[in-house]
């Protein structure tokens, strides 16, 4: 794929091709140029120097080509609008104001491939090139065709295969007919699908099926990557005479395209630069607006005598290490490589499981495609016979796998692929866990319930009764995609095979790229239906499953929660210890509250949750709030540092939430504004703006909205300025 | 250190890869504070039995062997999470810096406060447990017995002070005394107020029973008085401890670790009330959890050792222009290379692109099980179950679900968006069984629904470069059958908790022994577990392997004999039409070319140097080996290919 590429696109910029057709709204030109800019954006994007493009443009008012120059006849009005280069925004940009109608239409579209054909020729010489002509046209112009099949002879030896996309064109096969053609144009059409047929690599088609396709996702193609080259063993070859090697090559199946990735950039504001490169292809950077950023590192550590309590430290000065815990390790650069636990390149085979004890939501990641080494006689038949006996026997292998010296060993299980779904015999792998890997999440049963008291129910709100479970079934049954797709003849397939499920979030992103390169001020394209076509149930099947559907919605009775019921003393679910003791009542008694009684430092968060609980009147609880501000604030003053942040950010956001649920937000917003003058005037013993901007701001302990509690008077635009 | 570092990554993920979210779930972070019993009958030692294998531990020891163990666990599972070891009933009384006896908290010993664990917390829980020295008299119970409310208070401060703002704290009680205020009603009512304290304050506390000598450890007698429901708890959670003890082949230790472990692990979310929409105009509430994901080892980190201690060096970055001088954030734009330029986005732009729908979870259909194609697998799954927040019935509705996919073999295929701007992606929606059930297929996994990430066709790779035609299977397969069946892995499935990650525990092994300055372990002194049973492997298929590389030899040879009949019966044959000869003729040069063997000869006879550098490239590309630089790179680094590899 990184192939050398020559593409010349002969564009036709006769005067008819600003004409309007077929209830089109746009011209002939720019239809065509819909499909050729799309094509020529797309070299762009992939900034490869070895993609050369040319342009000739033919009918154009004047004429520049070798051919004419050279005084042969019949080149007259064709034009090298771009010699072959590769393919810059710089180059796009210069060529966008060149494709435009001119006021003739006498030229010859055989002589522009025979202009574009030397030009390939030229440029390539004999070397290793993909080399292709594009011709677009509404082939309204006057064609010789004396000279077609010396055309075609001579392309088929240079190698250049061509492509002729004509607006308008017939074309049975996508269906496309159109009926009032002249006669001139229905002549031509036949000379240039002749020439194409003579062509050992030609394409001839209709621009409309060819803009239609633009839609569909290119994907792109990545050279294989051969991860691991060598045996694949059970045993240990080098100490037992029985044990087995077979030599096998190691391939991607899968692997996980990203998105186009961006780089910080700042829009150019400094003295004109004149020898800027961009550091990863080095193609030079003329007209830029946006100038790429570096990232400059510094370093420090706390130092409490320096100034600020950071001390800068020089690059040559740092030495690596790890965090055991809290515990720092450092290496020497020597001792470093002892961390790494040290493996020999090895793919051997552990043992064998049933295909039934697999469940696919156990592997870890992407998947990897094994072969025999190429024309080795000896492990192509070991391997095979190892993957039909797999399957023969419904098994899986799992093998332990170190691609190479000193990597990390990993766990793979070898599943069995006797050219059943790819056409290639093979085992696929994928990567299984560690016992570090899985975490032990307790969750209660799904088809009991039990209770407290070790008893077990299976009848209970919480699961479904027959009636439900019929519905579900039947609604299940009802929505079955595997025959609900048609393949290209028609007939039944699966709906949405991966095949056909394109990466929204790439090829949109790519798509929008392209387009803002073409046209810099057009709004952003809407999302492509192809790639969005998966994102809801077929309309066609949800029609048909309707009355399951709404079987299963009355079966289900479920729901929706209101939105949270305000609630406000003491509605608020009494909350016991398993024994059911009234620990309100217990508290009441040991814990007597009078107005006077403090809230203390140290117990406050439960004491002060305690006052709110029980509290019967207004007083108590601004009493109650006004302490534990108190409490916030010298919180804040006593820390040394930040020492203390954390917790009297947890008092504020608990004095937040009892506020909010006692309906009394005002006394939180008016105390948070007192705060935060305090905080930022240095009020509290210091410089405290860290408790601010760290804390309340970054820990969301803002102002309260009507959003959050319906009587408060600051508004959603006021709380985000206030934390500004 | 905790939030704006989550917030930068936050930032950086932005623009890269969803993979990131999980940025949300760390920032949960999780303290255990381990309350130990230390009294007469904790330190009594099991009755000998004469057994070998019999417990030998007592309670106590049993106890800090499992701090211990579950400290260094969390140390490289948890490396951000606190933990902390407080005894009670010891006649000596520790809290923070005030050694004597004048505490507040009198007959509570602080061993290691909370925080993140370091070697000395490690080294501290390791001599008590393994050198059986108790120099400072620390396990020494008390005479009076402890007042209960006085520990609950302790606990508090801990929490309070140390992990103010954790999203995540937990006392984990561990005692065989079921009445440790028998008929004092008074201190009993303490204690209930101080652990509703405890319980406002946001702290939950386990409890784990230890009962011996088929005494059974009665709950009612104090700690149902003490203990609440975790309002965190799913609906429907059994909420009872679970009693350790030792007998039926497990000692008390195994027993325990085992109660631990199971609820050790903080149960953190992925993500909470994610709407799925089961059905158009059916949907519930879910929330998704990470129970599988790859625990790798600490990243290095710079170290400055100027002075006193080594510190670790906190790198900031600035962005800075062609002239060193530095950008704003408010000049900073995203821009993707095109053409040698930069193709930029406003900010709203940018949301707008990503911007891929709500966050949700709608299926859009069902499949068999089987269409699922076997190489159908590029990350993790996620495990989602039910909540009743949002939609009241979720559960029983997924429940009815998760029933029918298991009854039927069929998955759910649905468009799945984990939260505002993540990626979207399609996944399976595979149930999993009971983990108890006998048949469990993964008992280590907890039962519910999994979102099995589908593949894009962008992340599919072409095979078109491997060729491998399909064979039919002959008696070499037959043979190789035996082999099969007579390797079977124990239970007949592979069951991870077999298989620690050896790299990952070599590496805190090294860092243990530095950070502890003891002696470098050597590789032989750690197992690995991922190693076959080579000597068993030999005993049990050593014979069939024997015959079945005797008929390979033999078999490959004649394929060998009549590949080369048939390539000079091709050579001489001129006699084609001229398209399909054209196709022969490159096959045939590829052919030679390719070949390891005309590779190898190439190369002894120095001539890989006359090839062109396309051809190089070609066969270069089709062994995998990198085609950059010059020719005399290339045939380089073909040589080298061609001798650590023919």
């Amino acid at each position: 794929m990184a192939d050398k590429e020559a593409t010349v696109y002969v564009i036709d910029l006769g005067e008819s091709m600003a004409d309007c057709h077929n209830g089109r709204d746009e011209s002939d030109l720019d239809f065509a140029m819909r499909y050729v800019w799309d094509k020529i954006s797309t070299t762009v994007a992939a900034s490869r120097k070895t993609w050369n493009v040319g342009v000739v443009g033919l009918n154009t008012d004047k004429t520049y080509n070798n051919e004419n120059e050279k005084g042969l006849a019949g080149y007259e009005h064709i034009s090298v609008i771009q010699e072959l280069g590769s393919m810059t925004m710089t180059s796009l940009r210069a060529l966008q104001p060149k494709i435009k109608p001119s006021r003739t239409s006498s030229a010859d579209a055989i002589s522009a491939i025979v202009v574009a054909m030397g030009m390939i020729q030229v440029f390539t010489k004999k070397l290793k090139y993909k080399r292709k002509i594009i011709l677009v046209t509404n082939g309204e112009a006057g064609i010789d065709d004396l000279q077609s099949e010396d055309v075609a002879a001579m392309l088929n030896e240079v190698g250049i295969e061509l492509v002729v996309i004509g607006v308008d064109f017939d074309d049975a096969e996508y269906g496309f007919k159109e009926e009032d053609k002249s006669q001139q144009k229905r002549d031509n059409e036949k000379i240039l699908k002749t020439l194409v047929d003579q062509c050992e690599n030609g394409v001839f088609g209709t621009m409309a099926q060819a803009v239609e396709e633009l839609a569909i996702p290119r994907i792109k193609q990545v050279r294989p990557f051969k991860a691991y080259d060598g045996p694949l063993t059970l045993g240990d070859p080098a100490k037992y005479e029985s044990a087995l090697s077979i030599h096998v090559e190691r391939y991607f199946k899968t692997k996980r395209a990203t998105p186009p990735s961006a780089s910080n950039v700042t829009t150019f504001n400094g003295p004109t630069q004149t020898q800027g490169r961009d550091e990863d292809n080095d193609t030079p950077m003329s007209g830029v607006e946006f100038q790429p950023v570096k990232q400059l590192r510094t370093y420090r550590v706390d130092d409490a005598k320096a100034a600020g309590g950071k001390k800068d430290i020089d690059s040559d000065d740092l030495a690596k290490g790890y965090k055991y815990g809290r515990t720092l390790v450092p290496f020497s650069e020597s001792e470093e490589a002892m961390v790494k636990y040290e493996t020999v390149k090895s793919f051997t085979i552990i043992g064998f499981v049933p295909m039934s004890s697999y469940e696919p939501f156990v592997n870890m990641g992407e998947t990897g495609l094994i072969v025999a080494q190429k024309l080795n006689e000896e492990a192509e038949l070991g391997l095979s016979a190892l993957i039909h006996a797999l399957h023969e026997l419904e098994s899986y292998a799992v093998a332990r796998y170190v691609n190479k010296d000193n990597s990390q060993p990993q766990i793979l299980l070898l599943k069995p692929n006797p050219a059943i779904e790819d056409d290639v015999e093979c085992l696929y792998d994928v990567p299984l866990p560690f016992a570090e890997d899985v975490r032990s999440y307790q969750f209660p049963p799904l088809d009991k319930v039990l209770t407290i008291t070790g008893n077990v129910l299976t009848e209970h709100r919480l699961l479904p009764n027959d009636n439900l479970q019929q519905a579900m079934s039947d609604y299940v049954d009802a929505m079955d995609l595997t025959d609900f797709g048609q393949d290209e003849d028609g007939n039944a397939a699966e709906y949405a095979p991966i095949d056909d499920n394109y990466n929204p979030v790439i090829h949109h992103m790519n798509q929008a790229i392209r387009n803002r390169a073409v046209n810099p001020d057009a709004a952003l394209p809407p999302v492509a239906d192809i790639l969005t076509r998966f994102t809801h149930p077929p309309e066609a099947l949800v029609a048909k499953a309707k009355s399951e559907i709404n079987g299963l919605i009355e079966a289900s009775e479920v729901k929706k929660v209101p939105p949270r019921v305000q609630g406000r003393r003491g509605r608020k679910e009494t909350v016991k210890p398993l024994s059911g003791l009234d620990i309100d009542a217990l508290l009441g008694e040991s814990r007597p509250r009078t107005k006077k009684t403090p809230i203390s430092t140290e117990n406050a968060i439960p004491e002060f949750k305690q006052i709110l609980e029980t509290a019967e009147d207004d007083d108590t609880i601004e009493n109650a709030a006004k302490q534990m501000g108190d409490i916030i604030r010298k919180l804040i003053s006593d820390s040394f540092a930040d020492v203390l942040y954390p917790r009297a950010a947890e008092n504020l956001r608990v004095l937040r939430e009892g506020l909010i649920n006692m309906e009394v937000p005002n006394l939180y917003n008016k105390f948070l504004t007192e705060l935060k003058g305090s905080l930022l005037s240095g009020e509290l013993n210091g410089d405290r703006r860290e408790m601010w901007f760290r804390w309340v701001v970054g820990g969301r302990l803002g102002l309260i909205t009507p959003d959050e509690s319906e009587v408060s008077a600051v508004s959603d635009v006021e709380a985000k300025a206030f934390l500004k | 250190m905790s939030w704006r570092k989550d917030e930068d990554e936050r930032f950086d993920a932005d623009d890269g890869d969803e993979e990131l979210d999980e940025n949300d779930y760390k920032t949960q972070k999780d303290a255990v504070l381990f309350a130990i019993d230390v009294s007469k009958s904790m330190l009594k030692p099991p009755q000998p039995t004469g057994d070998k294998k019999a417990d030998k531990d007592s309670a106590l020891t049993a106890a800090l062997k499992c701090a211990y163990q579950i400290m260094q666990q969390r140390i490289i599972a948890q490396p951000r999470d606190m933990m902390g070891v407080l005894l009670f009933g010891t006649q000596k009384s520790k809290f923070r810096d005030d050694s004597g006896n004048g505490t507040g908290y009198p007959h509570c010993y602080l061993l290691s406060d909370l925080d993140i664990p370091g070697a000395e917390d490690v080294k501290k829980l390791r001599e008590l447990v393994e050198d059986d020295e108790d120099e400072d008299e620390i396990l020494v119970p008390s005479k009076e017995p402890v007042v209960m409310s006085n520990m609950l208070f302790c606990a508090n401060q801990v929490f309070t002070t140390n992990a103010a703002n954790f999203g995540s704290r937990r006392l984990f009680i561990v005692t065989d005394n079921d009445d440790p205020h028998a008929g004092d009603k008074q201190a009993k009512s303490s204690a209930a107020v101080r652990a509703k304290d405890l319980y406002d304050l946001g702290v939950i506390i386990e409890l784990f029973p230890i009962s011996r000598e088929d005494k059974k450890f009665d709950l009612s007698k104090f700690y149902d008085d003490i203990i609440y429901r975790d309002p965190a708890a799913e609906v429907g959670e059994s909420g009872g401890p679970k009693t350790s003890k030792s007998g039926d082949g497990l000692t008390l230790l195994n027993s325990l670790i085992s109660n631990i472990n199971s609820k050790q692990t903080p149960k953190r979310s992925y993500f909470s009330n994610l709407p799925f929409e089961l059905a158009p105009g059916l949907t519930i509430s879910i929330k998704g959890y990470i129970p599988l994901n790859r625990q790798t080892p600490s990243r290095a980190c710079y170290v400055y050792e100027g002075e006193e201690q080594a510190q670790v060096v906190q790198s900031e970055t600035a962005q800075v222009d062609f002239a060193a001088r530095t950008v704003e954030k408010s000049e900073l734009r995203k821009g993707y290379k095109f053409g040698g330029e930069h193709i930029c986005f406003k900010p709203e732009e940018l949301t707008e692109l990503k911007q891929m729908g709500k966050k949700t979870l709608r299926i859009i259909g069902f499949k068999k099980r089987s269409k699922i194609p076997s190489w159908a697998s590029v990350k993790k799954s996620i495990f989602i179950f039910p909540s009743e927040e949002q939609y009241v019935g979720s559960t029983r509705v997924f429940s009815a679900l998760w029933q029918k996919l298991l009854k039927d073999d069929k998955v759910g295929i649905a468009w799945f968006v984990a939260r505002e701007n993540a990626h979207p992606v399609m996944v399976a929606i595979f149930p999993s069984g009971n983990p108890d059930d006998e048949e469990a297929n993964t008992p280590f996994l907890p039962a519910g629904l999994w979102l099995y990430p589908l593949p894009f066709a962008d992340d599919v790779r072409s095979t078109d470069h491997v060729s491998a035609p399909a064979r039919p299977a002959d008696d070499l397969t037959d043979q190789m059958r035996l082999v099969i069946q007579n390797l079977q892995l124990p239970k007949a499935m592979y069951d991870p908790r077999k298989y620690p990650n050896p790299a990952l525990q070599w590496h805190y092994k090294i860092l243990q022994a530095k950070a502890l300055e003891e002696e470098t372990p050597e590789t032989k002194d750690m197992p690995d577990l991922t190693l076959p049973k080579f000597k068993q492997i030999d005993k049990r298929v050593g014979g069939y392997l024997a015959e079945w590389k005797q008929m390979l030899a033999k078999k490959a040879r004649n394929l060998q004999e009549d590949r080369a009949v048939k390539r000079e019966f091709e050579d001489d044959d001129d006699e084609r039409p001229a398209k399909r000869l054209k196709t022969t003729q490159k096959a045939a040069n590829a052919g030679p070319a390719n070949s390891n063997a005309d590779l190898k000869k190439a190369f002894e006879q120095g001539t890989l140097s006359k090839m062109t550098v396309a051809e190089l490239k070609d066969i270069m590309a089709s062994k995998g080996i990198s085609t950059a630089g010059r020719k005399a790179d290339l045939v380089e680094r073909l040589e080298e290919w061609i001798e650590s590899n023919l």
